[in-house]
């Protein structure tokens, strides 16, 4: 019977490889006996396999009661943080694709046959990337927990009270509402850079024409494309832990610390390389009449645009030590400020 | 609120999972294949689903409470269990707790039980 292997196969499908042989052999003798009670003589029919079967269970079931435990790529533990940051993410990424079809539509640049179409596009590539993301983030937290439980179990023996973490102080709470708009605003400022790469530049609007002069050189930021997105999925890392955590510690801080460090790096590293920048800038802005090549504004912007990058680099340093520095106060602020023992509940 | 009878019935599942484990312990004296054990048990008004006993039959060897081996001479092979020495003992300590506990449920429950 066709439908027994293929039950059989389901089953032993889900189960550790050296148990699948025996557990095969076991389960076609059971299910065998069973049918051998249904019917005292002849064949066994259709209906008879059928019943079987449905008194079995569902496959997935009876694997993972051989199993003994339950498989999650994201376990109860962490679906509602991970619910809410997938949501935040693909809202994030909808906004964005949606501004940069505004944009688009509204320049009338790109020249694309159907915006349209390649807008629906963009959103499902777009959600399918944070979705993958997220997910994978996620998942690797999972396995991290699931590790650190098993490691515990073992030491299960040496558990004492005072080992019991404090719980946390109210005032220790990192509001909700931050690490959604550190996720927010990157993707969209992210989304925006990807899309419309040709876009951040110079723009001039004259005679019913525009013209622009791109700061970038498309080709060489396309190749950045793979360390945008790790910086991404870093600084969405960053605020994922923030939502599930929650409250504010020395711990979070230099976690928060050390990933904040590691993107800016990563984008200053990006930045810093000459070819990424349009070479011609200074010849495009002339030959496109964006800007006589007389007059004092002209020769300001000649000499300073090597020194743009610098700076460009420097801000974003200074703005990361900013952060840091406003994290790190509003945690020693949050640590050293007294407990509000009135605001606690009564027990009873 | 949740309807009566399924609440009954999910609590009683919960007090028949300790007890199938018993039960199987209680007919493994002599070596028998996992369906065998589903008539017998049920003729005693013990209840198991093989989806059950089966995983918990190979759940019970690997704590070392069973042996098993496979009997390839009868028309269909068949894997056998049979309760292994450290299996007995279990059994026998577990047979005294379930003694004790039967006599004090039965205690507590002509004390105060049927006055609901």
């Amino acid at each position: 019977m066709e439908v027994i292997d293929r039950y059989i196969y389901a089953v032993t499908q889900r189960l550790p490889e050296q148990q699948r042989e025996d557990i095969q052999r076991e389960l076609l003798s059971l299910i065998e006996d069973m049918l051998e009670e249904r019917i005292s003589t002849g064949q066994a029919s259709k209906e008879d396999v059928e019943s079987v079967l449905l008194e079995l269970g569902p496959p997935n079931q009876l694997a993972a009661k051989y199993r003994g435990y339950e498989r999650y790529l994201i376990g109860p533990m962490l679906i509602d943080a991970y619910l809410t940051t997938l949501k935040i993410v693909l809202t994030s990424i909808v906004i964005g694709l949606t501004a940069v079809f505004m944009i688009d539509t509204f320049l009338s640049h790109s020249g694309k046959l159907d915006p349209v179409t390649s807008y629906l596009a963009s959103l499902v590539t777009g959600a399918a990337q944070g979705f993958a993301w997220v997910t994978v983030v996620f998942a690797w937290m999972e396995y991290r927990q699931r590790i650190n439980n098993a490691g515990n179990s073992s030491r299960n023996k040496a558990w004492k009270p005072s080992d019991l973490p404090l719980i946390p102080d109210a005032k220790m709470k990192i509001k909700r509402i931050r690490p959604i708009l550190s996720i927010f605003f990157p993707i969209v400022v992210m989304v925006i850079c990807l899309y419309l790469t040709d876009l951040l530049g110079i723009w001039r609007y004259r005679d019913g024409v525009l013209t622009s002069v791109p700061f970038l050189d498309n080709d060489v930021f396309r190749r950045y494309w793979p360390l945008l997105w790790i910086v991404a999925a870093l600084s969405i890392t960053k605020q994922i832990v923030r939502i599930i955590v929650r409250y504010r510690s020395s711990k979070l801080l230099a976690f928060y610390i050390v990933m904040t460090m590691i993107t800016t790096m990563l984008v200053c590293i990006m930045l810093a390389d000459k070819t990424l920048w349009n070479p011609h800038f200074i010849q495009d802005l002339t030959t496109s009449s964006l800007m006589s090549a007389e007059g004092n504004n002209f020769k300001t912007l000649v000499s300073n645009w090597p020194r743009v990058k610098e700076w460009l680099v420097n801000a974003i340093v200074v703005l990361t030590l900013l952060d840091i520095i406003r994290e790190s106060r509003a945690w020693y602020r949050a640590k050293s400020s007294p407990s509000p023992i009135t605001k606690q509940k009564p027990l009873v | 609120m949740a309807d009566l009878n399924e609440t009954i019935l999910g609590l009683l599942s919960e007090l028949r999972r300790g007890t199938i484990v018993i039960g199987v312990l209680s007919q493994l004296s002599e070596p028998r294949y996992g369906y065998s054990l589903v008539p017998l048990l049920e003729e005693k008004g013990v209840a198991v689903d093989p989806g059950t006993l089966y995983p918990l039959l190979r759940r019970l060897e690997k704590q070392g409470l069973l042996e098993s081996r496979w009997d390839t001479n009868e028309s269909r092979p068949r894997k056998y269990y049979l309760l292994s020495p450290f299996g007995k003992e279990v059994y026998a300590g577990l047979y005294q707790e379930w003694r004790k506990l039967v006599a004090s449920m039965e205690g507590i429950l002509t004390d105060f039980g049927g006055g609901v």
